[in-house]
């Protein structure tokens, strides 16, 4: 079973799609309980994974098989493969997306409509994100990644808020923007890169891996590395690299590509915020590490600075939009822009640290963004508002459930003993030793991104002292009768993450030295390549 | 003995009259009469035209056929307007006009 | 003791028990229901008796003997591995003690002061783990492990600021204490990393390699750590509105612990100090202690006399850490936990005691004002007795540790301005003005409150406070006299400063007996000038930085919120609509093209072939006759053109 468990991953969820076909659409329950099936099955299967990952061994539990060969003749053969696999960091990702969509799935007990389609969407959703983190073909990737976007645009767009027209279209075309962006670096790499497995003949391969090292490139083709073309101010390599830069920054997102999500969140319903802000931002991180850097290597020297800047002001730029939210889960997606700076600026520092913390700050903002949009979903399932000046004093109302806030608010704001702390004390390491020891980011850029820190403790502290201190009272036309307090499946849903970003936060071995070796290779191969491909041209 | 002639112009006439008559009357039961003015007026061509041929009757024959086809032809003729007529109140052709609309 | 004791398994197992049961403490609170809470104020109380005796053991073992480290792994990322690790020397297992001593008799002390108060789990769930916060803080080897618990101590103290979070001013205060506090922990957070790149580790026993204006600029970043936990100028605005929460943790964690956290891990990290910022660590010291010292002049709310006295008392330490005597600044932490943890719970009985009388009479007015204060020495005498030892001490009155400890101060800073004349006088006579000062002061309070006419509360039957209360302020009264520290009351270099320092020997007796003389003068001075008291509103708001703090970043970090919220939906969300409407324009454009030209060539086409149709189609009428007549004229014609 280990050489196919994670087409078995991917592919169970649509299998349950097919299988929820044949159930009568006015039922709700035997699609619930399918996706929750299914999602516990994915458990299963990722604990024998973990169970037999080795740490310092690379890609594992490869699957390769031919998908399209197509023999254009004199333009060589197409050559696109169906091929998957896991190492330190997408095995860290898998398991939080498994983890989330479980999450998602209890969180959706609140849908009642069309549930049908509801449910079969966010099993098509599941399926799209395992084959996006465990695709090692570009072209597989890219349709994975392509494949997220519709259900989500239909989960936002029929099952979301007063303006999720608006907001669902515009979460739809910045994405596509990004694809777009992407697909044609696709296509350039396509067309300079061979398989060096098949002598003699000309292969074009979308093999990642291939395209990472330097030797694949074809001679005097455009991303040639030893005679890149000249495109305007750039060449072409780094054009390449700026597009996919940009095409997973928008994803991430980064400022100022950023306006989707707060929409995208205020928008969506519960369980669909928390997929987007835990596992679907990480696909930009992912597209970065696992594409943009590895690919273009020089590129992502010569533009670090320019990665680590925007890193440092999606950082202060988010917070500071956080701070001046008068909408909790607005407040709550701006927070999550200015986390996921960490990750562009951890991974512009291209040091072992930073970039392990870059991962680590993707998984720890997964598990802690996931819970706080649970949080706003709690409340906004009770009174069906947001607005953080509608409440005072709930602490003394819905005790269990503030705490469960101070957990979730402490996290995020990188509380020692948190995950989120770890993340970010090793970016701040990171970023600061960069310059050192030849990396792109001046020690300055450390320093500025520490006002994220003051940020975001000031906007989460004052929320805290708006909404849940100081006397009781409600406006708005809140009920009395609304406010209750966390019900047993809210805490089912609530626990096991607020468990994890503590655990992960006081004991990080398990975690880190999944992603270390990872890390590790990733910074020396990506400083050492960069540097020499830019020295001799 | 009348020259032939005299027939062609009797028949001659009578079509001409029965044309007329199929094209210019409202009346349906009319057309069917200027329709039977024509094939009469056909019989006497053929009838006319025998003579030219002493030893043979064909003419004669092919008139008799022509006056029984007449025959039929009215009685169907006459069967289709009175039923036209119950569907549509009319006899007037011009106003059976669904297929037009 | 030989190394050998060190491996015994009830030293390792007391070690351990000292840092877990607080934390067990603060977990226990959660398992507890809210129906038996009471529980909690047994049970919390009886754990930190427990946790004090394990330090007690540790102390036994430890002190004046080698060094203790022990270290576990903690994570291992970019070939180094990050360690959480015990560093046990003369220093720490003195701060255990002093820590677990007086949370000991905070949580005893609150039984009394919080009982019926409906967070009382909340309360002590906070205390405990503030508790292991702390010492993690004293225990830690390594700088990010300070760190860690550095950053614990502050969510434990705006958990227990806040604790009556339904008044806003307490949940204000709870934040502003964060928020400042985090402000320091940024500086921290850069003097980790700059340490991190340019020596490579975090460990204090490492650490050493730096030099060069790296080691200036790192140490100047983790002095700013100390600043925001110490409450040392310009940071120290978070302390007094702290206030706002119950007064036995002011007295645990905003007087004997948490700020005394600074203190402690400047102390630690003494080493990788450079003199020039030592200067500047000296020169910030002082111009707290003056501050501080000022301040408390002036205030009329008790616990607000106490919290700026706290503030310069502080700042002593910082001073005398920057003339290069740690052991000094220690010695007086040492002493100031107790008298201050001392006042601090007096103050607390006394606010108590007036409480209960209010509750009593129905009446209203701010009992911790001491304007409404007045002559309770014969109502409260137990209490008088209690503020009249601790605040010798404070005062620093001969035969009081305070004396003793002040002296030890005073001592260091006359070595360090050496001979010469320079500015290192000012910061020598900086320190005697505060000490002037800090005995008008003290005097002032305790006059103001327990002599003189009745006020407000002649009215009232007040009774003193239940024993549970009164035994720990006798306790840790007792602590305020001089045998606690050294056997002479007239020499600094007891038990403790030999044991923090041995070897470092400075001694001088004038300055003792000069600075006895000054103090009795001073006293004098505060006695003869009781009545008077000075109004400056300046220094009643602590120089107005609250305030300024407010108008220079509170207000303009708000409107660049704004503004960037403004930026988001009129920037670069308008670049975002004008692009779409722009792209709706074009559309349009299109489809107006699409429709009046190229639609309208095919319907010109089409409408062509209509034409014809209905021509040709005006033929066909469905008139049997007109067929007819047109076969027959076609005929006609056919014939006449055969014909002709």
């Amino acid at each position: 079973m280990e050489e196919i468990v994670i087409s078995l991953l991917i592919f169970i969820p649509l299998l349950a799609v097919f299988i929820a076909l044949f159930f009568p659409a006015t039922s709700i329950a035997p699609f619930r309980y399918l996706t929750l099936g299914v999602n516990l099955l994915q458990v299963i299967f990722l604990i024998t994974i973990l169970g037999s990952f080795e740490l310092s061994s690379g890609v594992q539990f490869v699957e390769q098989q031919p998908w399209i060969t197509l023999n254009l003749g004199s333009w060589g053969t197409l050559k696109a493969e169906y091929f998957v696999g896991l190492d330190g960091l997408s095995m860290p990702l898998v398991g939080l997306s498994v983890f989330i969509m479980l999450v998602a799935t209890l969180s959706s007990w609140t849908i009642h409509k069309n549930a049908k389609g509801y449910f079969i969407l966010l099993l098509i959703l599941n399926a799209a994100i395992i084959g996006s983190f465990t695709a090692l073909d570009f072209l597989l990737f890219y349709l994975f990644f392509e494949f997220m976007l519709l259900p989500m645009f239909f989960l936002i767009a029929l099952w979301g808020g007063p303006n999720r027209e608006y907001a669902s279209i515009k979460f739809f075309l910045y994405t596509l923007l990004g694809s777009i962006l992407i697909l044609i670096v696709m296509i350039g790499l396509y067309i300079s890169v061979h398989d060096p497995s098949s002598s003699g003949e000309l292969v074009h391969s979308f093999n990642i891996l291939n395209m990472s090292s330097p030797v694949n490139f074809i001679s005097n083709s455009i991303l040639d590395p030893n005679n890149p073309w000249q495109i305007g101010w750039f060449n072409a390599r780094q054009w390449g690299f700026l597009l996919l830069f940009l095409g997973f920054a928008i994803k991430l997102p980064m400022v100022p590509f950023h306006t989707w999500l707060p929409d995208a969140h205020v928008e969506a319903p519960t369980p669909i915020s928390v997929i987007l802000a835990a596992v679907l931002l990480k696909i930009g991180g992912y597209g970065l590490i696992r594409i943009a850097f590895p690919i273009f290597p020089d590129g992502a020297i010569y533009f670090g600075w320019f990665v680590g800047l925007m890193g440092v002001i999606s950082i202060i730029y988010g917070g500071l939009n956080a701070m001046s939210s008068k909408d909790l889960k607005r407040l709550i997606a701006y927070s999550s822009i200015s986390h996921m700076g960490f990750v562009l600026l951890g991974l512009a520092s291209l040091t072992p640290e930073g970039v392990a913390g870059s991962i680590y700050q993707m998984i720890s903002h997964g598990i802690i963004s996931g819970m706080l949009f649970l949080l706003a979903g709690v409340l906004y399932d009770r009174t069906s508002n947001r607005m953080i000046a509608n409440y005072s004093g709930l602490s003394g109302r819905m005790p269990s459930y503030t705490a469960m806030v101070l957990i979730g608010f402490f996290a995020s704001m990188g509380l020692p003993g948190f995950s989120g702390f770890i993340a970010e004390i090793m970016v701040f390491l990171g970023a600061f030793k960069s310059g050192s020891i030849g990396g792109p980011l001046h020690e300055s850029m450390a320093i500025v991104a520490t006002l994220g820190l003051l940020l975001s403790a000031t906007y989460y502290l004052w929320t805290l002292q708006r909404m849940f201190f100081g006397p009781y009272h409600l406006k708005g036309n809140i009920g009395e009768s609304q406010i209750f307090d966390l019900t047993k499946r809210e805490y089912i849903m609530l626990v096991p993450l607020a468990a994890a970003t503590l655990f992960f936060g006081v004991y990080p071995q398990p975690l880190i030295e999944i992603i270390d070796p990872f890390a590790k290779y990733f910074a020396e191969i990506v400083l050492k390549t960069g540097t020499s491909l830019k020295l001799n041209p | 003995m009348f020259p032939i002639e005299h027939f062609l112009y009797l028949g001659a006439l009578l079509f001409s009259v029965g044309l007329i008559v199929v094209i210019t009357k409202k009346n349906m039961i009319m057309v069917l009469l200027g329709i039977e003015l024509m094939l009469n007026a056909s019989n006497l061509n053929l009838i006319a035209f025998n003579q030219l041929h002493t030893n043979s009757v064909n003419g004669q024959m092919f008139a008799l056929f022509v006056i029984i086809v007449a025959v039929c032809e009215a009685a169907v003729g006459l069967a289709i307007v009175i039923q036209v007529y119950k569907y549509y109140q009319t006899s007037v052709p011009g106003e059976v006009n669904e297929l037009n609309e | 003791m030989d190394i050998q004791s060190y491996h015994s398994s009830f030293f390792l197992t007391s070690l351990v028990s000292v840092l877990v049961i607080p934390l067990i403490s603060f977990a226990l609170s959660f398992i507890i229901s809210e129906k038996y809470s009471w529980i909690v104020s047994f049970t919390a109380p009886f754990l930190l008796l427990i946790s004090a005796f394990a330090a007690g053991v540790v102390f036994y073992y430890t002190w004046n003997n080698e060094p203790f480290t022990i270290a576990w792994h903690w994570f291992t990322s970019a070939g180094y591995t990050f360690t959480m690790g015990i560093l046990l020397n003369n220093t720490s297992a003195l701060m255990l003690v002093v820590v677990t001593v007086i949370s000991f008799f905070v949580h005893f002390y609150s039984i009394g002061y919080m009982a019926g108060d409906t967070g009382i789990r909340r309360y002590f769930a906070m205390l405990g783990f503030f508790t292991f916060s702390m010492l993690g803080i004293i225990l830690s080897d390594n700088l990010l492990a300070i760190f860690f618990f550095w950053e614990l101590v502050g969510f434990s103290s705006y958990m227990l600021i806040g604790h009556w979070n339904e008044k806003p001013a307490a949940a204000d205060a709870a934040k502003r204490a964060f928020i400042i506090n985090r402000v320091g922990d940024i500086g921290f957070l850069i003097g980790l990393m700059i340490l991190w790149t340019h020596t490579g580790t975090l460990n204090l026993v490492e650490l050493g390699s730096l030099s060069g204006s790296w080691q200036t600029a790192g140490s100047l970043c983790i002095f700013c750590g100390v600043v925001g936990k110490s409450a040392q100028f310009p940071l120290f605005t978070w302390l007094p509105d702290a206030m706002e929460g119950p007064t036995p943790v002011s007295a645990l964690i905003h007087a004997a612990t948490m700020v005394a956290a600074g203190v402690f891990l400047l102390s630690r990290a003494h080493f990788i100090f450079p003199p020039n910022v030592l200067d500047i660590v000296a020169i910030t010291g002082s111009i707290t202690a003056l501050a501080g010292a000022l301040f408390a002049l002036v205030q009329f709310d008790i616990k607000k006399i106490l919290a700026y006295s706290t503030i310069s008392q502080l700042g002593f330490m910082v001073i005398a850490l920057g003339v290069g005597a740690p052991e000094a600044a220690l010695l007086h932490l040492f002493t100031h936990a107790f008298f201050k943890a001392c006042l601090f719970l007096a103050a607390g009985s006394l606010i108590h005691s007036l409480h209960q009388a209010q509750h009593q009479s129905h009446t209203a007015f701010d009992v911790q004002d001491v304007r409404n204060l007045g002559g309770l020495h014969k109502k409260l005498p137990f209490t008088f007795i209690i503020f009249i030892l601790s605040g010798s001490a404070l005062a620093g009155l001969p035969f009081f540790t305070g004396f003793l400890s002040k002296d030890a101060i005073l001592t260091a800073i006359m070595n360090w301005k050496g001979s010469g004349f320079s500015w290192k006088w000012m910061i020598f006579g900086c320190a005697f003005i505060v000490s002037f000062m800090t005995v008008l002061y003290t005097f002032r309070m305790i006059w103001v409150v327990f002599r003189g006419p009745e006020k407000s509360t002649a009215q009232l039957s007040i009774s003193e406070p239940p024993a549970v209360m009164r035994i720990p302020m006798a306790l840790l009264a007792a602590a305020s006299i001089w045998i606690v520290v050294s056997w002479n009351p007239f020499d600094f270099v007891g038990w403790v400063f030999a044991g923090l320092h041995p070897g470092k020997y400075f001694h001088s007796g004038i300055i003792s007996i000069f600075s006895a003389l000054w103090i009795l003068f001073a006293l004098l001075i505060a006695y003869l000038t009781k009545n008077k008291s000075i109004r400056s509103s300046m220094l009643l708001n602590g120089f107005y930085l609250p305030k300024i703090y407010h108008v220079l970043i509170e207000i303009p970090a708000l409107q660049i919120a704004r503004f960037t919220t403004q930026a988001d939906v009129k920037w670069i969300d308008g670049f975002i609509h004008s692009a779409a409407y722009a792209q709706l324009i074009i559309a349009h454009v299109a489809g107006w093209f699409d429709r009046v030209i190229i639609d309208g060539m095919v319907d010109v086409t089409a409408q062509v072939s209509r034409g014809i149709g209905s021509f040709t189609r005006s033929f066909q009428s469905g008139k049997i006759q007109l067929y007819i007549f047109w076969a027959a004229f076609a005929i006609i014609i056919f014939i006449i053109w055969t014909l002709l």
